[in-house]
């Protein structure tokens, strides 16, 4: 759902004012920050399942909401610039200022979840995960910890939308609130190895050009199965591996390695 | 008086786990609490630790009234706790673990890895070691290593001495008496009662909810109620 709000945003006062959409992204970060704390706050009484649960229903009541409202174009969703007035417009003809662009969040993001790590969030956060009761027996306050945690993933994703937005120039209530966006994205963190700082990236870098190859292969029929498929890689992961492609490899490789000496 | 409990209680719908306990706590002693299973220890423990929310009762610690305060207010307080099951963060190595208790008074990473580097020392471990690679003795003493990080100045210990082998249980005793001479007061909950006799000066033996006796542990073992509460009510006419 930040997603939708990030992605919304900057078309939204583009289409509303022409404010440029490079200036829609900050203004998405806050409202989508002001989301997480107002859905944080009474859901974090909830664990595990009950809390997930919860947040996809908040993302649906949006989708179907922003489906009828028709200052946000309703079921058709909103349009950016066909044609940039200025880079400001994040509107180019080409791919590769996408390309830089999106590397340079990238590198952002990755930057800060490594400077979170080594912090006392950081250690908070694994603490927590590992036990409550213990870090809460430690003096970590567990439930402003897990709000900042949750208005940070917050940011972030709501800047995945922004991007997304810019780059298609296009969005509707399917893709910006849609299920299979909230799927995705934590599919990619689980098959990579959630909690680790390069696993979401190993997992994106395998899921986003399989999804490419099914939709190319079958066309619009085609995201009936991204569905299966997701499907299928949820039961695995759940079944076998739950640490993720980077657990296996932590197990596998003194394996592989000792098998290069002896041959 | 460094910790005051008051009529504490806690009921479990109609059964009272502990019904109306006291105890008073100076600052330097070490106290122990003994009982049959069931007695109610545990339950009273994590009343004061802030675990358990008591039906009744009042506690203050330092003056301050810390009956409803959640754990994390207890910690912050100066009242830290051990586990029974001592809940290690796996994917931590040991000085993480530590790191995570000395970040409440040390917000710094460069301080916090600094205090919890002195604490590990005391307690023995290897601070590179894997949580997930310790063995019971090692969990125990990380439980205490961790709790010791935020300076607590009442200590709790849950049965943080039980399932040791003879000589893990001697250093085990040392370890206690060493944090007790850094100047921290201590509660103990323990079932063996080598560990009661050799570190403390005064028990307070729980049934049923109820504090049946205290007073030094030597005058306990013999009290005619106490040992009627762990061997019943027949080993009064088989003794005589």
């Amino acid at each position: 759902m930040f997603f939708g709000l990030g992605a919304y945003t900057p078309l939204l006062f583009y289409t509303l004012w022409g404010w440029p959409p490079i200036a829609g992204i900050p203004v998405g970060i806050l409202l989508s920050v002001a989301l997480s704390v107002v859905i944080g706050l009474p859901t974090f009484r909830l664990s595990g399942h009950y809390f997930s649960m919860a947040t996809i229903a908040v993302a649906e009541l949006i989708r179907i909401y922003f489906g009828t409202w028709t200052l946000v174009g309703a079921a058709i969703g909103l349009q950016g610039p066909a044609t940039g007035r200025a880079w400001w417009d994040l509107t180019f003809r080409s791919e590769l200022p996408y390309y830089y662009m999106f590397l340079g969040v990238l590198a952002l993001v990755l930057y800060i979840t490594f400077a979170v790590e080594r912090r006392r969030f950081g250690y908070y956060l694994r603490a927590i995960k590992a036990s409550e009761r213990a870090a809460r027996s430690l003096g970590v306050p567990v439930r402003q910890t897990k709000l900042q945690a949750f208005a940070l993933s917050a940011a972030f994703t709501s800047t995945a939308g922004s991007l997304y937005a810019a780059k298609t120039g296009f969005i509707d209530p399917d893709s910006g609130f849609g299920i299979l966006v909230s799927v995705q994205m934590v599919i990619i963190a689980a098959l990579g190895g959630a909690g680790t700082l390069f696993g979401p990236l190993v997992g994106a870098l395998i899921l986003i050009p399989l999804q490419s190859a099914v939709n190319t292969k079958f066309g619009g029929g085609g995201s009936g199965l991204t569905f299966i498929v997701y499907g299928g890689i949820i039961v695995l992961i759940a079944r076998f591996e739950p640490g993720g492609l980077n657990e296996l490899w932590r197990r596998l490789a003194p394996r592989l390695w000792k098998g290069a000496h002896a041959a | 008086m460094l910790l005051e409990a008051t009529k504490v209680s806690k009921a479990f719908g109609s059964f009272w786990a502990v019904a109306g306990a006291d105890l008073n706590v100076e600052e330097g002693e070490i106290i122990g609490l003994i009982g049959p299973n069931g007695a109610g220890k545990s339950t009273f423990f994590n009343c004061l630790a802030g675990d358990t929310l008591p039906t009744g009762g009042r506690i203050v610690f330092d003056g301050k009234d810390l009956t409803r305060a959640s754990p994390e207010a207890h910690a912050r307080a100066g009242i830290g706790r051990t586990f029974q099951v001592p809940m290690t963060f796996e994917d931590m190595s040991v000085l993480d673990n530590v790191m995570v208790g000395a970040f409440m008074r040390h917000p710094h990473r460069s301080d916090a890895r600094e205090h919890a580097r002195r604490i590990v020392e005391l307690t023995g471990l290897r601070p590179d070691q894997p949580g997930r690679s310790l063995g019971t003795p090692g969990r125990k003493r990380l439980g205490i290593a961790r709790v010791l990080a935020t300076e607590p100045r009442l200590l709790l210990l849950d049965e943080a001495l039980a399932g040791l082998t003879p000589t893990e249980l001697q250093e085990a005793i040392s370890l206690v008496r060493k944090i007790h001479q850094t100047g921290v007061t201590i509660v103990i909950v323990e079932h063996i009662m080598e560990v009661i006799l050799t570190l403390t000066r005064r028990v307070l033996v729980f049934n049923q909810g109820h504090v049946i006796a205290s007073g030094t542990p030597e005058a306990v073992v013999r009290d005619e109620a106490v040992i009627e509460a762990y061997l019943g009510r027949g080993s009064r006419r088989q003794r005589e």
